[in-house]
């Protein structure tokens, strides 16, 4: 067994008599409590004919209960100085609080009503849809979120993972009200969701405020349709331009197939990413900005989600050096692809991963996000406190096959945002080339 | 709050200050270098030179050569940046424990003996450019507000952006950056905060052995601000192929140091901070006339700008936005603002200075921040009074002093080509 340490405090947890499980860990001197609802299920798990329902409904349930309206909701929020922020990701929902912690009992109860009982009332209903139309079109402006979505689609196509947690156009406009309270009805439920408190409180203080809070939340669903995995990427070995011809800057997006979250290839993967594109001395940096200065910026990652991930490049520069960017970029990633990182580097590597890892767990909304990893991807509950071990154990034969297998082993999805008549002679010979409008990314 | 804080001090021969907080939270340091050098200290010609200055400051000194300060700081577990504003250049390391005579060392190297080649110039000139194209040229955000500030300064260095014009960008010579770096990366100029896993005697030590033979800079050149008064509102109109239409609403402030700027930071929450601020409410939700509404007011060495922006949909029309912003900054000139605003503002103020001190990297950043707006990092910490005292009255009388139209700049956004 390696060495785990103790990172994330100690937790104690019980489950209400409604069935919600809840998580508890006190840390910290600060006064402040962070905490979090998790819901299982998110974008992904839109009908395929409305994404986009996930992240509008959670958006909503801010906008009033049956007791409270949007604008008393509110004041009891933002007047004792706590922040609410709710959002969808691709599988999962999240309701997020930080409160002073002599507030906890109100906030609570302000979360329980939100998710046992939102009004959706119809005149919100009208606004929100008024302003995502609108937040659709403003999206036209911002070329790095474009070039985001066109690589997203550009990797995943018509999978669930493939369309923006916040869908589009289309479906926004078609929603109702009905579809909003049905999915309410259907998604949302004790059984499938998890309460985390972390910060200044413990398990004798919080456990009748939640009890309270939540009391008559029950039933509701007992699973989530997962998504279909996906073998390779859907536009691999295509480009997708997407046409901004007021652009003096190209946006360039590289991306293939990598693993799901959680799975055991995934530190020999960070370690090599950490070589490739992840730190500042990283080989993409050093070739594409540091030597050449082609960009401002440059980097690969991995997004890991709970059926499939993805191994992304992205970059950005003017557009006359475009195909030198994409020429630069692709030849450091094949090189890795060959050899995997050098000795040093694997080192280096492991090093930065190991030292900054703490860091990445040091307040109490990151602790409780990380708490709520582990039960949403089953990450077991010591995978935090044995990262760093787990880290500096890859050895540069693991480092090197994960390159090879996800390093583009098999042509990436190329999506390029900027003038189109310029991206698609600076992308010839790269595969075959679709030009599309920015508006039909939205 | 200031229990939960301990901060030591010294100040070398060389003038360079030094500050640690300790703790015990995580394995980890966090080493902020604060230069009090900004774009304000800039002059037409050059401007920009700050910011590509920073950049210039990561590649190579005289022990450790070109690239090798992040490659021996990641080595060694550690990460770094810097940002640089109109009055601050920042620079900061965040790393494991073990590593801080290393970092001390990789810190001290480039403040002693910089290269600044032509080579290196050259190429981070062409790095600024495409950090100029993303944040200005290909985002309307980023137009706007250049527009905006050119309009509300005349005669102030405030008035070109951070990141200066392409052209001074392109014309900045290696000796602009030599006599840049002499007069304002001496450590005279400097305040060194670290904060994390240490122990405060030892480190204050350590960098006394790091820094101590690096000479004291000559004295820097004051700012002047010859800002003219200002004699009614100025307007101007951008075209731009975008969207939406948009507009944005300066109004000219005071510096950090007039008591008016804590008032103002009490007003900004009333009027459009969070979903239940006033400025929200009626424009977002009330009438509809935005999808968005946000003010920022930032504090600045000399006097500074508060700016309201909207964002609308493709069919909004600016002038309805103006009309009925204006609507809600004349009634908390009029009216004031009511007791349990002022206390929900004061509530919220606090909740932000905990969170801001609830990392290391948190707390070496906001004291050093309050250090250098504020005269001392103790003021930082007396702020939650400060603002506990003020009064209905103060903040109506700012509202009025700073809101009214003889003191704005309007910037308003048409989508489409220009003439």
């Amino acid at each position: 067994m390696r060495d785990a340490e103790r990172i994330l405090p100690a937790r104690s947890s019980f489950t209400t008599a409604d069935g919600l499980g809840v998580v508890v860990a006190r840390r910290g001197r600060i006064p402040l409590v962070s905490v979090r609802l998790v819901v299982q299920g998110g974008s992904a798990a839109d009908p395929p004919d409305r994404p986009g329902l996930a992240d509008f409904t959670v958006r909503l349930m801010r906008r009033g209960t049956a007791r409270l309206d949007a604008d008393a909701l509110n004041e009891a929020v933002e007047f004792v100085g706590a922040t609410l922020a709710v959002f969808a990701a691709e599988d999962f929902l999240a309701l997020a609080l930080t409160t002073p912690a002599e507030h906890l009992g109100g906030m609570l109860d302000v979360l329980g009503q939100m998710v046992r009982e939102p009004a959706f009332p119809e005149p919100e209903f009208d606004t929100e849809r008024r302003r995502a139309l609108a937040q659709f079109a403003n999206d036209l402006d911002d070329p790095s979120l474009l070039a985001h979505r066109a690589l997203q689609r550009a990797v995943w196509g018509a999978h669930p993972y493939g369309h923006d947690v916040a869908g589009n156009r289309a479906s926004v406009e078609k929603l109702t009200r009905e579809e909003v309270l049905g999915f309410h009805r259907r998604r949302f439920g004790p059984r499938m969701s998890r309460l985390f408190l972390v910060g200044a409180v413990d398990l004798a203080t919080a456990r009748p405020l939640v009890e309270r809070a939540f009391a008559g939340w029950r039933a509701g669903p007992s699973e989530v349709p997962l998504p279909p995995p996906l073998a390779t990427a859907a536009g691999e070995g295509q480009v997708l331009v997407v046409d901004r011809p007021d652009q003096t800057q190209a946006q360039v997006g590289l991306g293939g197939m990598a693993y799901r979250r959680g799975a055991p290839e995934a530190f020999a993967a960070q370690v090599m990413n950490a070589a490739l594109g992840g730190g500042f001395t990283s080989r993409l940096v050093r070739a594409v900005r540091v030597k050449r200065g082609l960009s401002y910026g440059v980097g690969s990652s991995f997004e890991a989600m709970r059926v499939g991930g993805s191994f992304l490049v992205s970059s950005f520069t003017k557009v006359e050096t475009t195909r030198a960017l994409l020429d630069v970029t692709l030849s450091e990633v094949a090189r890795m692809r060959g050899r995997g990182p050098t000795g040093a580097e694997l080192q280096k590597a492991q090093e930065y991963l190991a030292g900054l890892f703490p860091l990445r767990v040091e307040t109490n909304e990151a602790v409780a996000s990380a708490l709520a990893d582990l039960w949403l991807y089953e990450l077991g509950e010591d995978f935090v406190d044995l990262y760093r071990s787990r880290i500096r154990g890859v050895t540069r034969a693991e480092a090197a096959s994960a390159a090879a297998a996800f390093c583009f082993a098999r042509p990436p999805a190329v999506a390029l945002v900027g003038p189109g008549e310029a991206l698609r002679r600076a992308a010839a010979g790269l595969g075959p080339v679709s030009v599309v409008a920015a508006s039909e990314l939205l | 709050m200031p229990s939960l804080l301990r901060v030591h001090e010294g100040t070398l021969r060389n003038g360079l200050r030094v500050r640690v907080v300790p703790s015990s939270d995580s394995p980890v340091v966090s080493l902020y270098t604060f230069f009090r050098v900004g774009s304000r200290n800039e002059r037409p010609g050059i401007t920009g030179i700050s910011h590509l200055f920073e950049h210039m400051m990561f590649n190579g000194a005289a022990k450790y050569g070109p690239n090798q300060f992040d490659e021996v700081l990641e080595a060694h577990g550690g990460r770094s940046n810097a940002y640089t504003t109109h009055d601050l250049t920042v620079y900061y390391e965040e790393f494991a424990a073990e590593a801080l005579d290393q970092v001390l060392d990789l810190e001290a190297d480039r403040m002693r003996s910089l290269t600044i080649s032509d080579r290196t110039l050259q190429r981070e000139r062409e790095v600024v450019k495409e950090e100029r194209r993303l944040r200005v040229e290909n985002d309307v955000a980023g137009l706007l507000d250049e527009e905006l500030h050119a309009l509300v300064y005349q005669a102030h260095p405030y008035r070109w952006p951070v990141i200066g014009w392409m052209g001074d960008i392109q014309a900045i010579r290696r000796e602009d950056c030599e006599a840049y770096f002499r007069t304002f990366y001496a450590p005279s100029n400097a305040v060194l905060w670290i904060a994390g896993r240490v122990d405060p005697e030892a480190t204050l030590s350590r960098v006394r052995r790091a820094y101590r033979d690096i000479p004291a800079g000559p004295p820097v050149p004051g700012v002047v601000d010859a800002e003219p008064p200002q004699r009614g509102e100025r307007r101007s109109v951008i075209h731009h192929p975008a969207q939406a239409p948009g507009v944005l609403i300066a109004f000219r402030g005071p510096p950090v140091s007039h008591p008016d700027a804590l008032a103002l930071d009490v007003l900004q929450f009333v009027l459009a901070l969070g979903e239940g601020s006033r400025l929200t409410r009626r424009l977002v939700y009330q009438e509809r006339v935005a999808v968005d509404v946000g003010m920022d007011w930032s504090w600045r060495l000399d006097p500074g700008v508060l700016v309201f922006h909207a964002e609308l949909a493709p069919d909004g029309d600016p002038a309805r936005v103006e009309a009925m912003l204006y609507g809600e900054l004349d009634r908390a000139a009029e009216e004031g603002v009511s007791e349990r605003e002022l206390a929900k503002a004061k509530n919220n103020l606090r909740a932000h200075l905990l969170r801001e001190l609830a990392t290391s990297s948190g707390r070496a950043h906001a004291l050093g921040t309050y250090e250098a707006y504020l005269g001392s990092w103790r003021a930082g910490l007396r702020l939650a009074d400060r603002y506990a005292r003020i009064d209905g009255a103060t903040v109506r009388a700012a509202a009025r002093r700073y809101l009214n139209a003889s003191r704005r700049s309007v910037v308003t956004l048409l989508p489409g080509a220009a003439a």
